[in-house]
């Protein structure tokens, strides 16, 4: 049971903070047999839509089938390294998810997630540079895509987890 | 699978509890596991007291990357959590090594076997290999490797 006290009608500039600036977050996704399986993964946050875009390789497609047998899945910011954020709350996306079935290996329309991924992860840049490096990590470029609409919000101010948190269950974020 | 879960676990500061809210929903919380001394082979976790994760399926995931977002390490344990007189325990079922883990025989196979998956999942489908726009790809690199050569000027 969420504290009333600690339900918000609005999202903190300081969460949202976290969405652009974490490098990962911890996606969990559920198994056939109910079991949570989480990985980091990069998150990408489209404020405009109100939701999240990942993607995963058509080579490790393990969320992408657990999202479309059930779509409940949560993003877990709680690893601020690299952020630059000072102090920063961890925040739990509980979530709503959609898996695309189209394979996208173009540019077009992901070039800002790009050129975070590779400001941010410099060593990505070798994957591309020659052509044996290219024949082998071919399927790192074919995508799927996965929406994540959030659902319920919780944050814990200095990732203080021992603390109740704060909780904004939106219509719509962003 | 024990052996790996105490050989591994020390090299991370905490992990990532993961278990089921009352909706269905995952729900994790950071936590600091640690070998439960009245138990063979569980861990025990401190969760608060009005933490929404109930019993069940759960899964503790250990990572790490550095500042530019390189050096990952990571595994994750499929167990499950209960409760007791003396507080959450998990119990692990199954260790997954993730990057970083295994050294290079591990990574070899890795990639090898990314290849393979990619493979099988397009002739599943019936889908041609799809052509990766390199030109493209490398644009967007070179706008970012000149961007940041400008700001190393400024």
């Amino acid at each position: 049971m969420i504290t009333p006290s600690r339900k918000v009608a609005e999202l903190p500039s300081e969460v949202e903070e976290v969405f652009r600036e974490f490098r990962t977050c911890e996606m969990s996704t559920l198994a056939r047999d109910g079991t949570p399986i989480t990985w980091p993964t990069l998150p990408f946050w489209r404020p405009d839509e109100g939701r999240f875009m990942i993607t995963t390789s058509i080579s490790l497609t393990q969320k992408v089938f657990n999202v479309r047998r059930t779509p409940r899945v949560s993003l877990l910011f709680s690893d601020p390294t690299a952020s630059g954020l000072k102090d920063p709350p961890a925040v739990l996306v509980q979530a709503d998810a959609e898996a695309e079935d189209e394979i996208l290996t173009s540019v077009d329309g992901f070039e800002d997630e790009m050129r975070m991924v590779y400001r941010r992860q410099p060593a990505s840049r070798v994957y591309s540079s020659n052509a044996l490096l290219r024949y082998f990590m071919d399927w790192y470029y074919m995508r799927l895509v996965i929406h994540v609409t959030p659902r319920r919000i919780l944050w814990w101010p200095s990732r203080d987890f021992s603390q109740a948190p704060f909780v904004m269950e939106p219509d719509h974020v962003g | 699978m024990w052996d790996d879960i105490t050989k591994y676990l020390p090299d991370f500061d905490s992990a990532v509890l993961t278990g089921v809210d009352s909706e269905g929903y995952p729900f994790g919380v950071r936590c600091w596991p640690h070998p439960d001394a009245a138990a063979e082979d569980v861990l025990r976790v401190q969760l608060p007291a009005d933490t929404l994760v109930q019993p069940g399926p759960a899964s503790l995931l250990c990572h790490k990357h550095d500042e530019n977002l390189w050096n990952l390490k990571s595994f994750l344990v499929r167990g499950a959590l209960s409760r007791d007189e003396r507080g959450w325990s998990f119990e692990p079922l199954r260790f997954i090594p993730g990057a970083g883990i295994g050294g290079l025989p591990a990574m070899a196979r890795f990639f090898i076997g990314s290849r393979r998956n990619a493979r099988r999942y397009l002739k599943k489908r019936g889908l041609a290999r799809p052509r990766i726009p390199w030109g493209d790809i490398n644009a967007v690199k070179e706008q970012v490797i000149s961007s940041e050569r400008v700001n190393s000027f400024r």
